[in-house]
């Protein structure tokens, strides 16, 4: 059973960001969108991408992130909103962390 | 004489204006609109006012954004008109900028940076405070 979790908080403002990360497991995938992209730059964001033989997908909507100037990383896809579709199709529930 | 040290200790008593501080994130909400609305109508009736950035508050100021690109209209860019209004007065938390790894660009100038104890003080000077 994966999931896909939609984060769309500051984790500098909320604890949103965080309690989704409790929550992760192997399968999963998370899309940051709205301001949640400025999680890209958050010290939990590091500890995610570490996480040793991690199977997580990261995502991002791209220009939510271009619009809030925020860079994205690397580790993470840059994607677009209709992306999300598909997404919520390829995985059985959705969490939205708002 | 009389007169003019009551004025003058009314002068102080008034402190120093109004206070605005922003703490959130300029695309999510309407609260940075609103504190940006609130300070041209203070600055259009010559009301001296001061703008306070801090936690999320600071992605108001960052360069390079474009909020069209998530349907919204940018009113970020009316940020350059505030030299118009006399608002001259605008701070930043430094802790607020490194906690997130911003570095010290703008897009409007003379915006002062300032570390949480001076901050805290130039916020303590002001009469009066609104905080969005």
């Amino acid at each position: 059973m994966s999931t896909l979790h939609l984060v769309r908080k500051s984790a500098f403002t909320t604890n949103d960001f965080a309690q989704c990360l409790s929550v992760l497991d192997q399968q999963d995938a998370i899309v940051l969108m709205d301001d949640g992209c400025y999680n890209l730059k958050h010290p939990l964001m590091d500890s995610l991408i570490k996480r040793a033989n991690s199977t997580v997908s990261i995502n991002v909507i791209a220009n939510h992130a271009q619009a809030r100037a925020i860079e994205t990383l690397a580790a993470v896809n840059k994607i677009k909103m209709n992306d999300v579709v598909d997404l919520t199709f390829n995985h059985q529930k959705v969490i939205t962390w708002q | 004489m009389i007169s003019s040290d009551t004025q003058e200790e009314s002068n102080l008593a008034q402190g120093n204006g109004l206070a605005i501080i922003n703490s959130k994130a300029p695309f999510s909400s309407d609260f940075g609109k609103d504190a940006l609305d609130v300070a041209l109508i203070f600055g259009s009736f010559e009301q001296k006012i001061s703008l306070f950035f801090q936690g999320d508050g600071v992605y108001q100021l960052i360069a390079k954004q474009d909020g069209t690109l998530v349907s919204i209209k940018d009113y970020l860019k009316t940020f350059s008109a505030f030299e118009f209004y006399d608002i001259e007065d605008i701070y930043v938390c430094q802790q607020s900028l490194v906690n997130r790894q911003l570095d010290e660009t703008f897009h409007i100038e003379n915006v002062n940076v300032l570390a949480s104890v001076e901050f805290g003080l130039a916020l303590n000077r002001h009469q009066h405070v609104l905080r969005f």
